[in-house]
């Protein structure tokens, strides 16, 4: 290895998916990922590494690929279910990143232009075609491109159309899909396409808040994008799939879906309502809110908690520097009030160690990220800790 | 204390050493990330070397539509406002451009900042990017007029828009000690502009990064390193501003102003480990209904005194 591999590879970085119910290798990873002084990735462009931690079902497989296209390279890739295998699985991608000839073929055989989400090949699950007439439908439509048909608000009720592996690879998409892409199927809608729209790349623009249906919370005339949230995201409930539906930035209508693993988890990974389980919660609501010392902290009080080891003066020392921070009350204070109170309540619930057992449905987590901004509802969502593991995979329910 | 301009055949040297200062700030945020990841913090002073060893190896990423143009100057653009913002801040009794209205050239080239972030949100194509963008210039309303009026009050002082000339004022008294809220104001909008610690929502997780959502390669470098140049050339104003520059005894004055510029900037790299991100739209409000009217009575009260000084 010559002195810049050795040099770069000392802050590899790595995008974590977890599959629904394999929480516990999850964190074996982030724990091996610190103690290699590695960092952990925002998205796609920002990783090195790609670690899938238990067995994806197809859709959340197609998702995982997808954005496996996304990593710019020199990229590795590992995939592990049994905790104890996080070190192997990462000494493993540390071999695949070293390896000059095997990165070299790998860039030489990826397409120069970057592609534009799963093509209609890809589609799992019989896709229904789109039931809007064809014949002024542009040429740039059959393009792999646009391919995707999310019709987003108008028939979230309809779990089949929720199926494309497409929109899977959500929020860390290049934008050329997430605009484009999603808002054809808007357009299509109402039926007042506008054949002149210029469409750069061969994709749509974004359709006119005044062609939409939906409210808009300011009163401005924003156009409207479909954006999927998940299920490979950082800091994100495991395989969860949020279809939002922006107005500039506020989520004016979400749908959300769990992509399961394939078959059930093993039990032996049922850790989240454990101590460690705690901490996790809070580490991810801190990571979220750009805090990364005390995220990071709060991860280390997880790893301790599941060996057993956990210094309970260093869990105080933490929870009261939490407890102190104003900028972080002030931050997250009234974001995604339920009975037991808002976010910042919850993070309290959770460092007391008196979590409540929360019964929050798919249904309640759209009801409360609509009407925030994207940002805002990225809290929410991470404030409710929600478990994607132990619950039945129920099509799409319809909430706008 | 007099300040000269020196020929412009050192100007790669004075950009040299921003960068050299930027890497030392970089160093020592690695080192602290360290402490807090449990190890030793020597072991993080690598951080810039191995990071950009990393981007310089990695492919650029490109996407689907992207307005490539606007995304490489947006990119760029952090850096090169950092370079111009040194031009005018002298080190000891040496200055790259002796400029008449050095201030306000500050000022313009922190103005630039709105405009680049917002391109390399707008480049990529991308929503999480664009929503990045969006978010830098929601706190850049918010600290913007601040950091003008905190501007304002060390050049009422010294009556001069010239660096030497706020230099060669604060002889005996730096201006921190009468004007500490526009020193802090100063330090904050430091942070805003560097989208830096609590004011770092445009790159922040809950956008995936934002507006370096989806540049990796010698692209994420540029931004890094221009944050890094940002921060270090806003130290390097601010304790020429307000903390005396070059003034002080026994060392020799280009020692003082890298001391002092080292110290402001170790606070600020410092702070991040210290506060969460402020959500921008919680952020306009305090600002213009609490800080803007602090700065204000912070310069009525200098001008006063100057005006009784005579």
């Amino acid at each position: 290895m010559d002195l810049i591999t050795r040099l770069a590879t000392r802050r590899t970085a790595v995008l974590v998916v977890e599959v629904p119910g394999w929480a516990a290798t999850r964190w074996a990873v982030e724990r091996e990922v610190r103690d290699r002084g590695w960092r952990p990735a925002l998205s796609p462009a920002d990783a090195d590494v790609l670690v899938v931690c238990g067995r994806p079902g197809a859709r959340l497989a197609t998702a995982v690929d997808h954005v496996w296209t996304q990593l710019p390279g020199p990229r590795a890739r590992a995939a592990l279910t049994e905790p104890a295998s996080a070190a192997g699985a990462l000494d493993a991608a540390l071999t695949q990143l070293t390896d000059r000839d095997a990165q070299r073929r790998d860039a030489v055989d990826r397409p120069d232009e970057p592609s534009p989400g799963t093509g209609a090949a890809e589609r799992v699950e019989g896709e229904p075609t789109p039931s809007e007439p064809q014949d002024d439908e542009p040429p740039a439509f059959d393009d792999p491109g646009p391919a995707q048909e999310d019709d987003g608000d108008s028939d979230a009720g309809e779990p089949g159309d929720m199926d494309h592996g497409d929109m899977d690879h959500g929020g860390m998409d290049h934008g050329g899909m997430d605009h484009g892409g999603m808002d054809h199927g808007g357009m299509y809608d109402h039926g007042d396409m506008d054949m002149d729209m210029p469409m750069p790349g061969g994709i749509m623009l974004a359709g006119a808040g005044g062609n939409d249906q939906l409210p808009d919370p300011d009163g401005l005339d924003l156009d409207v994008l479909h954006l999927p949230l998940g299920p490979v995201l950082p800091s994100w409930p495991a395989g969860l799939l949020l279809h939002t539906t922006l107005q500039g930035d506020l989520v004016v209508a979400a749908v959300p879906e769990v992509l399961p693993a394939d078959g059930a988890p093993p039990s032996a990974q049922d850790v989240r309502r454990s101590p460690a389980g705690r901490w996790d919660a809070v580490a991810t609501l801190l990571a979220l809110a750009g805090w990364d010392d005390a995220a990071t902290r709060a991860a280390r009080l997880r790893d301790a908690a599941l060996d057993g080891e956990l210094h309970q003066g260093d869990a105080d020392r933490l929870a009261r520097r939490i407890r102190r921070s104003r900028l972080l009350r002030a931050s997250l204070r009234g974001l995604g009030e339920l009975p037991d109170g808002d976010a910042h309540d919850r993070l309290l619930h959770w460092l007391d160690g008196a979590a409540a057992e929360r019964t929050t449905t798919l249904g309640d987590v759209a009801e409360l990220v609509t009407g925030l901004d994207l940002a805002a509802a990225r809290l929410v969502v991470a404030s409710l800790d929600l478990d994607t593991a132990h619950r039945t995979p129920a099509p799409a329910e319809a909430t706008s | 204390m007099s300040v000269d301009q020196v020929s412009s055949a050192w100007v790669p040297l004075a950009a040299a050493l921003l960068l050299a200062v930027a890497a030392a700030a970089a160093a020592l945020d690695g080192a602290l990330a360290a402490r807090s990841l449990g190890h030793h913090p020597a072991s993080g002073l690598l951080t810039p070397v191995a990071e950009t060893a990393r981007l310089f190896r990695q492919r650029r990423r490109s996407t689907l539509a992207a307005d490539v143009p606007l995304w490489r100057i947006g990119g760029a653009g952090l850096l090169t406002a950092a370079l111009l913002m040194v031009v005018v801040v002298p080190l000891g009794r040496w200055t790259v451009a002796d400029l008449a209205v050095g201030v306000v050239w500050f000022n313009a080239m922190d103005v630039l900042l709105w405009a680049a972030v917002w391109l390399a949100g707008w480049g990529p194509n991308s929503a999480h990017a664009l929503v990045g963008g969006f978010r830098f210039l929601a706190q850049a309303l918010a600290y913007e007029l601040p950091l003008m009026f905190a501007l304002t009050t060390p050049a009422v002082a010294a009556q001069s828009l010239r660096l030497g000339d706020l230099v060669a004022a604060q002889e005996g008294l730096w201006f921190v000690v009468w004007m500490p809220v526009a020193f802090v104001v100063f330090c904050g909008a430091v942070l805003a502009f560097s989208v830096w610690g609590p004011f770092a929502a445009a790159t922040g997780s809950t956008t995936a990064g934002g507006v370096l959502a989806e540049t990796s390669g010698v692209d994420r470098w540029l931004v890094t390193a221009g944050r890094y140049a940002l921060l270090t050339a806003g130290a390097a104003f601010g304790a020429t501003a307000f903390l005396g520059g070059g003034q002080g005894p026994l060392l020799p004055a280009w020692l003082w102003t890298l001391l002092k510029t080292a110290a402001l900037l170790a606070v600020l790299v410092a702070l991040r480990r210290r506060l969460p991100v402020l959500r921008p739209e919680r952020l306009v409000a305090p600002a213009w209904l609490v800080v803007l009217p602090l700065t204000l009575l912070q310069l009525l009260v200098v001008s006063v005194v100057v005006v009784v000084r005579g």
